[in-house]
């Protein structure tokens, strides 16, 4: 079932300012109703200004914010329908779980009938039934958290926004988290956005990902298109890791491949067809794209690419393997899924195996 | 070897001095207490061949004192009251904003705990007096607020920043205007630190003499006034009776203090995370 289109948030040219800098420069995006967003980047990229932007605690300097289609300018936080999960909970102290729950549905007039029966089935909803009397002192970083979720649902917000949802958590808590919290936000049907400077969290809690750099979207689409088809240096060093080449490219437009010629002197297929300008470009290869062969592999077919280097290190991290190859092109990562234990020893003399279609051209930038 | 004998003399050094101060602290305590009950009518040889209440029963019985005593409680408790309101509204002004010249302006708050007492006395009076001010209870309430204010502006700025900035915004944004959130999460939280301000403030009400000496008129006068008035003019035992009960109030609102602290520190255990 497709649920309806409507935007439960447009940001439209937004800019706040700091001082001289723009914390946010210039950001326009919007969500749709029932998905679940993740703003993405590394601190001071503008991503929690966002947040305290769609929170009220900042007003913008230029530009619209609307929720659900109401314009946001000068409304303070409590005049809004926005529920906030606080990186580190935020949960008051000297109340109980109960308390915590209930205060949104208090100060948001709910029926004092009705409250006692809608904080038991948030507690439900987190599992966490018969903690009603407790502190938030007396409960672990993980059950915190479940009630802070449940103290921002109770009230049934538009927006749900989550600030580094899991970070204060070790990291297997965060894996179960993880799936748990995605399982509540579904069941609700809240329309989320995650701000996170992990890309773990954005991938596996998003269907939408925003990446931002300097105050500014540097690319947004899904989690496979962001990965697969980073648009920028940024944020393809930024999302997994990658290998680089630099060079300059040759080639006759409209070819399948062109070729790229390092500033070592190694030439590549890269997919064509692309820019043909001389000027510096970078091409990027994921570790995973990449496979260590033998030493007598051939390149048999236009567009494969193979690479001599020297294994410096081998690193088995239990699902996968990872290989550290030196060449003339400097280190390279090679991960592959880990069958039956190494395939190559450290020193031994490889060939690097990958495939055009796998590289991503970009310009040179600051990545 | 040397080196070891000088760290131990260097540790009994220590410990000796430590033995002498406490004698210091102590010592003049017990032989007031002891004299407070001092059957003799005079001022006869340590220790008292009999002890008896007298000197409580005729600290009761002169008016002088007694004024004075109702002065006293009467300069505390309002001017408690007035500082603990002024420390919570100044305390808050000044940790929601931040502006150039903060610190200075904390310091200058805080002023009154540096500038000597006679000071502000003096200085008190006589402005007091320009502006035509003669009463002297009311005179006395002006000095003991400035001189308790610092005690309370303290200790709620202390309080309020041990809470966390994000418990405020989370009541906001579950619904509480910014005066619930201060009633409902602020003030629950920061008061602990509030009462222990009030109670220093208390104490320092009630035994300052710097300050009151200057403010004081023929009838308007507060308890430890009173004491070192009729100190020097008929020297009696009733003076260490007056300050035995002194001592007396001040160890209970330790007590409180302690224990109200300490209660709301264990209910409260582990609650600042972030």
């Amino acid at each position: 079932m497709q649920p309806p289109l409507e935007k439960i948030i447009e940001f439209r040219n937004v800019i706040k300012r700091f001082g001289a800098t723009s914390a946010v420069d210039n950001v326009t995006f919007s969500v749709d109703a029932g998905a679940t967003v993740s703003l993405l980047g590394p601190s001071g990229c503008g991503k929690t200004t966002t947040l305290r932007l769609i929170s009220g605690f900042e007003d913008p300097d230029e530009g619209t914010i609307e929720i659900a289609g109401e314009s946001m300018l000068g409304k303070r936080p409590y005049e809004r329908n926005v529920g906030l999960l606080f990186q580190h909970y935020a949960l008051f102290p000297h109340m109980t779980v109960a308390e915590n729950i209930a205060y949104g549905l208090k100060h948001r007039h709910w029926p004092k009938a009705e409250i006692g029966g809608r904080v038991r089935e948030m507690l439900r909803l987190v599992q966490l039934q018969g903690f009603e009397d407790r502190r938030p002192g007396q409960m672990s970083g993980g059950q915190q958290q479940r009630v802070a979720l449940a103290r921002v649902l109770a009230t049934g917000p538009k927006l749900v926004l989550l600030d580094e949802p899991l970070s204060a958590l070790d990291a297997k808590l965060r894996e179960e988290l993880r799936l748990e919290l995605k399982q509540i936000l579904t069941a609700v049907g809240s329309t989320t956005i995650v701000v996170t400077h992990d890309q773990d969290e954005a991938m596996s809690l998003a269907d939408h990902i925003i990446v931002m750099n300097r105050g500014r979207i540097e690319q947004q689409g899904t989690p496979d298109e962001i990965y697969m088809r980073p648009q920028s240096a940024f944020v393809a060093a930024f999302i997994g890791r990658t290998n680089w080449f630099h060079g300059r490219i040759s080639g006759t437009p409209g070819d399948a491949f062109l070729r790229l010629t390092t500033d070592a002197g190694t030439v590549l297929a890269i997919p064509g067809p692309g820019p043909q300008r001389s000027e510096k470009w970078s091409v990027c290869i994921r570790p995973e794209r990449i496979s260590v062969a033998s030493v007598e592999a051939d390149a048999n077919r236009p567009g494969d690419n193979l690479l001599r280097g020297q294994v410096v290190d081998v690193v088995n991290m239990g699902a996968e393997i990872h290989y550290i190859v030196d060449g003339a092109e400097g280190r390279a990562m090679v991960v592959e899924p880990n069958r039956e234990g190494p395939r190559v020893r450290k020193g031994d003399n490889v060939r690097l195996f990958f495939r055009a279609e796998d590289c991503v051209v970009l310009a040179q930038g600051d990545g | 070897m040397s080196g070891r004998l000088l760290d131990n003399v260097f540790w009994l050094a220590g410990l000796l001095m430590v033995g002498v101060i406490i004698c210091f602290l102590i010592t003049p305590i017990i032989v007031t207490t002891i004299m407070a009950f001092d059957a003799r009518a005079y001022l006869g040889p340590l220790p008292p061949p009999a002890l008896s209440f007298r000197w409580f029963a005729q600290f009761f019985s002169d008016d002088y004192f007694l004024r004075g005593l109702t002065t006293s409680i009467q300069l505390a408790v309002i001017s408690v009251a007035v500082s603990v309101s002024i420390g919570i509204s100044t305390a808050i002004a000044v940790d929601r904003v931040s502006f150039a010249g903060k610190d200075a302006l904390i310091s200058l708050f805080l002023s009154p705990l540096l500038v000597p007492p006679v000071v502000i006395g003096f200085a008190l009076l006589l402005f007091l007096s320009h502006l035509g001010l003669v009463n002297g209870l009311a005179r006395l309430m002006c000095g003991h607020i400035i001189i308790t204010a610092p005690y309370t502006i303290r200790a709620t700025l202390a309080g309020l920043s041990g809470i966390d900035r994000s418990l405020t915004e989370a009541a906001l944004i579950l619904g509480a205007t910014e005066r619930r959130a201060f009633w409902d999460v602020t003030f629950p939280l920061a008061r602990t630190s509030i009462v222990s301000g009030a109670i220093f403030a208390f104490a320092v009400s009630l035994d300052d003499v710097a300050v009151s000496i200057m403010l004081t008129d023929a009838n308007t006068y507060s308890l430890p006034v009173a004491l070192i008035s009729s100190m020097r003019a008929n020297f009696d035992l009733s003076i260490a009776a007056a300050s035995v009960m002194l001592m007396l109030v001040t160890l209970t609102l330790i007590l409180v203090l302690d224990r109200f602290v300490g209660f709301n520190r264990v209910i409260g255990q582990g609650v600042f995370r972030s």
